[in-house]
């Protein structure tokens, strides 16, 4: 069962693991992102990253559709994490379901232009809130549970 | 006055934490044993991970650096992913975690007396005695 779907660039961190993970607490976080699973001291990094206890699966889009159709995690309670608007946007123009998402850290850098206080959106990122959006999906931001939660979605289309 | 004279076998510092606590931590520092030359404060939650990265490159690639310890704040955190990304290839630049004042006083007054080798675990051994029960 996905707990939470969480779009945040800097994927497993304090913020995930502490504010969030200790609300929802799930069973496993699943990163999805095409170049961290292909790189493999990158993907050590997040296993390393993540705290005791915790499974981790860190995969391609392709993977990750592919396990989630095969049921492989419903017994548990998944945290998904994707870096970016766009890798959300392949997951679910590929047949992944979602309702809601939570739009985490989108940081600063050079190009990226501000859409609320946490969140800095280049055009390829904003494009694909906007398809996102399009398709009926609540795009809510919030850093931390206990955050105000802002809907994205009339600021992005 | 600089408090180091000896420029050979310098050793650089940078501590790579969230918030303002690397500044705060340096200028603590500064409070207790004065003025501290090569040394760095990173804040890595304010900027994206790409420019926490390049941030710490630029530091280490002044051309004179060869040997650094970054002090990072959370094993875990964004600030140890980003820094292990900026350094992987790099030689005699060491990265731990768990920063905390006495290890800071101790490699800002020690780093050029110890062999570089070892003064990683003679910090880490300093960091863990600091933490006692006290009451």
């Amino acid at each position: 069962m996905i707990v939470f779907v969480r779009v945040d660039d800097r994927l497993i961190h304090g913020q995930v693991v502490l504010g969030w993970g200790r609300v929802l607490k799930p069973d496993r976080y699943v990163i999805i992102d095409d170049e961290v699973a292909e790189t493999d001291w990158e993907s050590e990094l997040f296993m390393d990253a993540a705290p005791e206890g915790a499974n981790v699966s860190i995969l391609t889009v392709d993977e990750a559709l592919k396990r989630f159709e095969e049921g492989i995690f419903d017994s548990e309670r998944v945290f998904v994490l994707v870096k970016t608007p766009g890798t959300l946007l392949e997951l679910v123009e590929k047949g992944f379901k979602v309702d809601k998402i939570n739009i985490g850290g989108l940081h600063y850098s050079e190009g990226r232009e501000r859409l609320t206080e946490n969140i800095y959106l280049s055009k390829v990122d904003r494009e694909a809130l906007r398809e996102l959006a399009k398709k009926g999906i609540k795009l809510e931001a919030r850093a931390l549970p206990e955050s105000e939660k802002v809907v994205l979605n009339s600021m992005v289309i | 006055m600089d408090y180091y004279s000896n420029k050979k076998n310098r050793v650089k510092g940078i501590i790579v934490a969230h918030g303002n606590l690397a500044e705060e931590l340096i200028s603590t520092t500064e409070l207790i044993v004065g003025k501290v030359s090569d040394f760095y404060a990173v804040s890595g939650s304010n900027m994206s991970s790409e420019d926490v990265v390049k941030r710490i490159k630029e530091i280490l690639s002044d051309g004179e650096t060869e040997k650094a310890v970054i002090f990072v704040d959370y094993f875990g955190g964004s600030t140890y992913t980003n820094s292990i990304r900026a350094v992987r290839d790099m030689d005699n630049i060491y990265v731990i975690s768990g920063v905390n004042l006495p290890i800071i006083l101790d490699f800002v007054t020690k780093r050029e007396a110890f062999d570089f080798g070892e003064m990683l675990h003679h910090l880490i051994e300093r960091g863990k005695e600091s933490i006692r029960i006290l009451k």
